[in-house]
């Protein structure tokens, strides 16, 4: 498994694209309405747009990936680190931040790799 | 050799940006890019120049179309424009309204600008990792941002982010 974080327009999914030659085809780019996720593509873009969507809808996002974690073993996982900023008044932003966060030190530990992008450069944690 | 900077605030970017523009030679050159538009803008330029007070610095005042101010000044000379992140606010929002291609248009101004000037240091704002959900236009703003930082680490020999005032090498090296 891999797992890559990085801010926001850090240039996450143009490095997975090139690093580990992705098709369009490969990619399934999440958003707050993907509610189950396909564990056949090779590439879950922008896992922090799932969460944003279970948490509203009341799940706690890291479980279906807990429970899958055999199907995520060669896959590219994507996230953005949101973790950085002033805790949120609104408490569903504020779970979500929290979910984040579980979910994405829950990968980290699964994942042979971690990533991180900046500016675009990849920096490699694990 | 030039330098992009960027990291959160209140981490010391600015410091160590001075001492890397200040070791790369002279003449020596601060881009004052921020337009004041109130007493608290005004409050924060007169708190900055006394930050920079004896360090050697000439001053051009450059808001906008930065290319301008390399007509003023010598481009063989250390330059040190702080910050991105001011440029891009004068140029995409002013009086006439929104620009949206304002960051495309700074990325490759500024690409230009280190091309002419090379030992150039250039400091910018890490804004991409906070959980709020923003209106469109903060997002196009960001977006851009990022846009420009991305240009700027591709194109600078070094590449730095400042975090506690420690300083994480991401490419070239720290030139000091």
């Amino acid at each position: 498994m891999i797992l890559i974080i990085g801010g926001r327009y850090q240039g996450k999914l143009d490095f997975a694209r090139e690093r580990f030659a992705l098709s369009d085809g490969d990619i399934l780019v999440c958003d707050e309405g993907s509610g189950v996720l396909d564990f056949d593509k090779r590439c879950l873009a922008y896992l922090d747009r799932y969460a944003l969507g279970r948490v509203r809808a009341g799940e706690e996002p890291v479980n279906a990936l807990k429970a899958n974690m055999e199907r995520l073993s060669d896959a590219v996982l994507i996230t953005t680190d949101i973790s950085c900023g002033v805790v949120p008044v609104d408490p569903v932003v504020r779970a979500w931040r929290d979910a984040c966060g579980r979910m994405n030190n829950c990968l980290a530990r699964q994942a042979d790799e971690v990533w991180r992008l900046f500016c675009g450069i990849p920096q490699r944690l694990k | 050799m030039s330098t992009f900077i960027s990291g959160g605030c209140k981490n010391g970017k600015s410091f160590f940006a001075q001492r890397i523009a200040k070791a790369g030679g002279t003449p020596l050159y601060y881009i004052a890019t921020m337009i004041p538009r109130d007493g608290e803008d005004e409050e924060r330029i007169r708190r900055h120049r006394n930050e920079r007070a004896g360090w050697g610095f000439e001053t051009l005042e450059c808001g906008r179309d930065i290319l301008a101010c390399l007509s003023r000044a010598d481009p063989r000379g250390a330059f040190l424009l702080d910050s991105v992140t001011a440029l891009l606010s004068n140029e995409m929002f002013d009086a006439s309204g929104v620009h949206p291609r304002a960051a495309q248009k700074i990325a490759c101004e500024l690409a230009e600008f280190v091309r002419r000037a090379p030992n150039t240091v250039l400091v910018s704002d890490f804004i991409y990792s906070d959980a709020a959900i923003y209106d469109p236009l903060t997002e196009a703003y960001r977006a851009g941002l990022a846009h420009i930082d991305r240009r700027l680490a591709r194109c600078c020999d070094n590449v730095l982010e400042v975090v506690s005032g420690q300083i994480i090498v991401h490419k070239g090296g720290v030139p000091l």
